[in-house]
């Protein structure tokens, strides 16, 4: 049986498994979305990951965990951080790549790859929201309309509106008075996404603007956040198919060199990865396979 | 990279329709004519082969003229472009190049106008996306930049970095202006050891500012031609005090929105004949309006201070939101306490000590237990109904004191008073329904306790 | 060892406890200082203890009504420390530096608790001109005269040139240990040079000096390399410590900091008053004057230094391999230097990061995020450098 390694994207909102064969084929990725920080969400895509995979948690021999709850993992051979990860899984979907634009749920930064497709500078929000997926949710909310739908409500906007505050909180204040003035919704909406794209243009601009830009992360599947930010930075933005697993991916890629590097030899603590996993899977309050969305599996050169 | 705003997209400011309007001052219309011949020389000024300076803070602009200088003020450089909505690109390309948002706001968008200027080349403009027709753009390099800063030390660092944005390159004459803290009791406004001391020692700066001036251009400096310039500036200043004193009358013929329009001419207009003539002329139709009973505001029922920078790029908006209350902003500690405030210490056929003392006592070189003061001696005069204290948010020198302002006004003299954060230039500090909410909570007290007077 | 370490922790973390204990014990006056370079060996010749007031990790509360929050949190502290009534026990504060929000702030003190002694004789911040020693030998002057009225005390010449040589060797004993800390003789956390430094700010010179001693003859040398961290050098936090979580928190991430120039770092000791100039106050104005060619202060004026290139230098010189800079939030000399730092470590590839510290706390898994990352960009850059040649 051959040798595979997983990689975990352990979001704020989200987590996200991708598991590699030991010749670097994607057999797995899954993403579940449990809200904060979630166990529960790490062993749905776990289970979904190895349903989908077909193989048996023995069959895994490194895990690379990623992400705001990166070490909350036991299972994890070692962490490594969402940016150092972004930066690889992107650059493996998209080759060419020297720009990542990942935006979160709680963070959002843009990293700059040198030729050789290394980390060469980063930028990362601080602690607001500003910026982040959290932003567009909050906002969402108060202007009542469902999270996946508000970019393609945005886009039917004919003209827009300035929203100033950079605050997720005072921005809500800034919509609410707005909406009492009668704005439409859809106006409002795409001020909101064009506050977004003008925080994120202001972090590109400490690392410097390098194309190809490639996206990633969960709000890269937002229509309007593309738009505007594409709109912006003047410049079509990548998006790769399995672009929010981005992180996940480049976690198991770093596994991957993990057991490369290990010259093959079965370590004295393999068989520990499967009883951690055993372990984590586990837990009473059982979960089903399905809460994980399947991706289709992403194609790339390892 | 652009700014994110496009210009075919229509913006639709978050201001709701105002429901009355200010009354105008006819003579304002003037000063704007005046303010843009002046902009309008100074884009000039390098064809026409003058020498420029760069300078921010005090009113340097007389000693420049006298050697046929001609001058840029950062603050009113930056103050035009938030005026005709043009400070946003300046401020974008500093924050690309890493400046803070939280930096004093002149400062980026005056600094912004540095780098435009000197990425004028064609590849630095693709580079930063410089639109070449912006007014930033249009401010002609400096040849020379004259570091004079009151108090706030960011100002005299701004000239540092401008220094520096020109690689070196420029001369700069570092001023140094000690603020007045009052160590001991004999410490009082305008006058005591401590004062005098401290006046003196700016005064043999700008006399050495002189020479470094002389060298630069080469020429004998012309004393008397200052002496000339300083008789406008002095008579100009004397006229805009005596006019603002008349709005003690009821109700007020103009307001501390007006007074601001009136900043140029005693700010960075150049000294002559047409400044005095302006204020002869706002003078007269002040008196005008009094005579005939007519106020800044439609309805007077509320007389207000305005504690704080202005909002450039809400003059007009904020004149009519406080003519919408029936609230006159009577005066303001910027254009009150400041701008060739003590004309009469101007002695004339030796001009720099009298402008030395006035650059030492401005509202932001004043400390605070002096600006306290000064603000109730105000608020007494004008019979002024309750405070605004617009804290910048960039601009902490100004905004400093405000709550020992607004702790000694409610406890001496019984006044409420209305505090918010806004900008002078950053526009996006400044939120409407913070102000309005504060605002109508404090005209509301005022009512309340003309209510119990009853 | 560790009871050296121990006491200057204590020292570090409460430092007003440690002050009035010392003066009830003393009974000698204290007098406060506000940074960022105030001459306290001036107050020291007084015979009066100097003391730098500290920005205290407290929520800020009744100052919290007396200033705004857009001002740097250690002014916002000292306001708060003074509105709590915390700073009774100093019989005076005073204070020679321009910075516009320190003035506010003392002019808050000021007219919050008007029974308060405050002072200021403002040193001349442009040390280029052909009369900035002049002007700061007058202050200084000033300074001394007020200090004698204030405490009832005459300084003496001989006062003053024994407190600039117990102030010298204070600042060598500190500089030998970060010297011996770049050479990875010694291993000492930043957050442990920081209270060696933050307790020599309210500590009695002389007994500091002592424990000095004591640590560097107890401390083990070593010639071993060090593990397999990255090097780090640490700028920024110009007036005030950086919370010593971050500092840690930046070691705990696979880093080691070997050097910096922070305020409550070497900062404070790169300087020594030259005792061969006759005239005690001439030599720390001379001092002041100096100060910024050896390590660059972005407050001052001063046409000839650059800090960006300073850092390059210093950079190197320690080995470091990368750059952190603390910014603190809202500290506008800072945020005027900083794209200029940025500027020229992108320029010379030599990696940096940045992270911005506020009072109120900073999100430390996101700084946890930044520095790990750091970490790894430097690590997987070495080795592809590695790989390469």
């Amino acid at each position: 049986m051959k040798s595979h390694v997983l990689g975990i994207d352990f979001g704020s909102t989200t987590a996200k498994v991708v598991i590699l064969d030991e010749d670097g084929n994607t057999v797995a990725s899954c993403v579940s979305q449990k809200g904060a920080v979630s166990d529960e969400g790490v062993r749905a895509a776990l289970r979904g990951a190895f349903e989908q995979a077909g193989i048996n948690l023995s069959a895994v021999v490194r895990v690379v965990s990623t992400g705001y709850g990166r070490r909350m993992l036991d299972i994890a051979d070692r962490t490594i951080t969402e940016i150092t990860c972004h930066a690889r899984g992107a650059r493996a979907l998209v080759p060419e790549a020297r720009l990542v634009i990942d935006i979160g749920g709680q963070d959002s930064k843009v990293i700059a790859l040198d030729r050789n497709g290394l980390v060469a500078r980063f930028a990362m929000n601080d602690r607001c929201a500003a910026g982040t997926g959290k932003f567009l949710e909050v906002l969402a909310r108060a202007v009542n309309v469902e999270l996946d739908d508000m970019g393609a409500e945005a886009l039917k906007a004919e003209e827009t509106v300035a929203i100033t505050s950079m605050c997720a909180t005072f921005a809500e204040t800034e919509v609410i008075s707005l909406l009492a003035e009668g704005r439409p919704k859809q106006v409002i909406l795409a001020g909101v996404h064009q506050s977004i794209a003008s925080r994120t243009v202001g972090l590109v601009g400490r690392v410097g603007k390098h194309d190809p830009i490639v996206m990633t992360g969960g709000v890269a599947q937002n229509i309007a956040a593309v738009h505007f930010l594409g709109k912006a930075l003047e410049t079509r933005l990548i998006i790769p198919t399995g672009a929010q697993i981005a992180g996940a991916l480049g976690a198991a890629l770093f596994a991957l060199d993990d057991l490369r590097s290990a010259s093959k030899v079965k370590r004295d603590d393999d068989d520990a990865v499967e009883g951690k996993l055993e372990q984590l899977l586990a837990d009473p309050q059982r979960c089903t396979p399905a809460c994980g969305k399947k991706e289709t599996p992403v194609t790339f050169k390892a | 990279m652009s700014a994110i705003i496009t210009p075919e997209q229509r913006i639709l400011g978050a201001e709701p329709p105002i429901a009355k309007k200010a009354n105008r001052l006819q003579a304002t219309k003037l000063n704007n004519q005046m303010v843009n011949a002046y902009w309008e020389d100074l884009f000039r000024a390098k064809e026409e082969g003058r020498l420029v300076c760069w300078t921010e803070g005090i009113q340097l602009n007389p000693i420049l003229q006298a050697a046929d200088i001609a001058w840029c003020h950062g603050e009113a450089a930056a103050a035009l472009l938030a005026a005709r909505k043009e400070s946003a690109a300046p401020q974008a390309h500093m924050e690309t190049l890493g400046y803070d948002r939280e930096l004093c706001s002149y400062a980026r968008t005056h600094i912004g106008c540095g780098v435009m200027n000197q990425s004028s080349t064609v590849e630095a403009q693709t580079l930063l996306n410089v639109d070449a027709r912006t007014l930033g753009s249009r401010i002609p390099a400096p040849d020379m930049i004259i570091s004079a800063y009151p108090f706030c030390s960011t100002g005299q660092q701004w000239d540092n970095e401008l220094y520096r944005t020109f690689g070196k390159k420029v001369p700069i004459f570092n001023i140094s202006m000690d603020w007045v803290w009052g160590n001991k009791s004999s410490a009082k406004y305008m006058s005591g050891p401590e004062f005098r001391e401290k006046v003196a020692f700016l005064k043999k700066q700008l006399q050495d500012c002189v020479r470094f001036i002389e060298g630069i251009t080469g020429k004998p400096y012309d004393w008397d031609r200052l002496s000339e310039i300083m008789k406008y500036t002095k008579r100009a200043a004397e006229l805009r005090l005596e006019a603002m004193r008349l709005c003690k009358a009821r109700p007020s013929p103009a307001s501390f929105f007006e007074w601001t329009n009136s900043i140029a001419p005693v700010n960075f207009l150049p000294g002559g004949p047409e400044i005095v003539h302006y204020f002869e002329q706002k003078k007269a139709e002040i008196e005008s309006r009094i005579a005939q009973g007519i106020g800044s505001v439609p309805v007077e029922k509320y007389r207000l201070w305005w504690d704080g920078i202005m909002n450039w790029n809400k003059i007009g908006w904020l004149s009519d939101k406080f003519a919408g209350y029936d609230a006159c902003m009577v005066a303001g500690r910027y254009t009150h306490m400041g701008f060739w405030q003590e004309p009469q210490v101007i002695d004339l056929r030796d001009p720099l000590d009298g402008m030395a003392q006035n650059y030492i006592t401005c509202p932001i070189s004043i400390s605070a237990p002096q600006v306290i003061e000064k603000i109730i001696e105000h608020c007494e005069y004008y019979e002024i109904d309750g405070l605004i204290l617009h804290g910048a948010r960039t601009c902490r020198a100004f905004s400093y004191p405000q709550y020992m302002i607004a702790d000694a006004v409610g406890k001496r003299l019984g006044l409420p008073v209305a505090m918010f954060e806004g900008d002078m230039v950053d526009e996006t500090f400044y939120k409407d329904e913070v102000v309005s909410s504060r605002v109508e909570a404090m005209l509301e007290a005022i009512d309340a306790s003309r209510a119990r007077m009853r | 060892m560790n009871t050296v370490l121990d006491k200057f922790a204590q020292a570090a973390q409460r430092p007003y406890e440690h002050v009035k204990a010392w003066k009830q014990e003393r009974g000698v006056k204290a007098v406060g200082t506000l940074p960022m370079h105030f001459p306290a060996e001036i107050i020291h010749a007084t015979g009066a203890l100097p003391v730098i007031v500290q920005e205290m990790p407290d929520a800020i509360t009744s100052g919290g009504g007396a200033m705004y929050p857009f001002f740097c949190g250690y002014t916002r502290s000292i306001v708060d420390q003074v509105t709590e009534d915390q700073l009774g026990f100093l019989d005076a504060i005073m204070f020679t530096d321009h910075c516009v929000q320190l003035l506010s702030a003392a002019d808050v003190i000021r007219i919050s608790r008007p029974e308060t002694t405050i002072h200021f004789h403002q040193l001349i911040a442009s040390l280029r001109q052909p009369w900035s020693l002049e002007s700061s030998v007058k202050t200084l002057r000033e300074l001394v005269a007020d200090l004698e009225e204030v405490l009832g005390v005459v300084v003496t010449e001989e006062a003053l040139r024994h407190s600039i040589s117990v102030f010298n060797e204070n600042r060598r004993l500190i500089r030998d240990l970060y010297q011996m800390r770049r050479t990875g003789q010694i291993q000492l956390r930043a957050s442990q040079m920081q209270h060696i430094v933050k307790s020599s700010m309210v500590m009695d010179k002389e007994t500091h000096n002592a424990l000095l001693r004591e640590l560097i003859a107890s401390l083990k040398t070593s010639t071993a390399p060090r593990s397999d961290t990255v090097a780090i050098y640490v700028s920024g936090h110009l007036c005030h410590a950086p919370r010593p979580e971050i500092l840690d928190l930046i070691e705990e991430c696979g880093a080691t900091i070997v050097d910096d120039d922070l305020y409550t770092g070497y900062r404070y000791v790169s300087t020594d008053v030259d005792a061969g100039i006759g005239d005690p106050i001439v030599a720390l104005a001379t001092a002041y004057i100096r100060k910024n060619d050896n390590v660059p202060c972005p407050t001052r004026i001063d046409p000839e230094v650059d800090w960006e290139e300073w850092l390059l230098g210093a950079v190197d010189r320690c080995g470091a391999q990368g750059l952190v800079v603390l910014l603190v939030k809202f500290c506008e000399p800072h945020y005027f230097a900083y794209p200029r730092i940025k500027a020229a470590f992108e320029r010379n590839d030599v990696p940096h990061l940045m992270i911005e510290t506020e009072h109120d706390g900073v999100a430390m898994e996101n700084v946890r995020t930044k520095v790990e990352s750091f970490v790894e960009m430097i690590k997987v850059q070495r080795a592809a450098r590695a790989v390469a040649a």
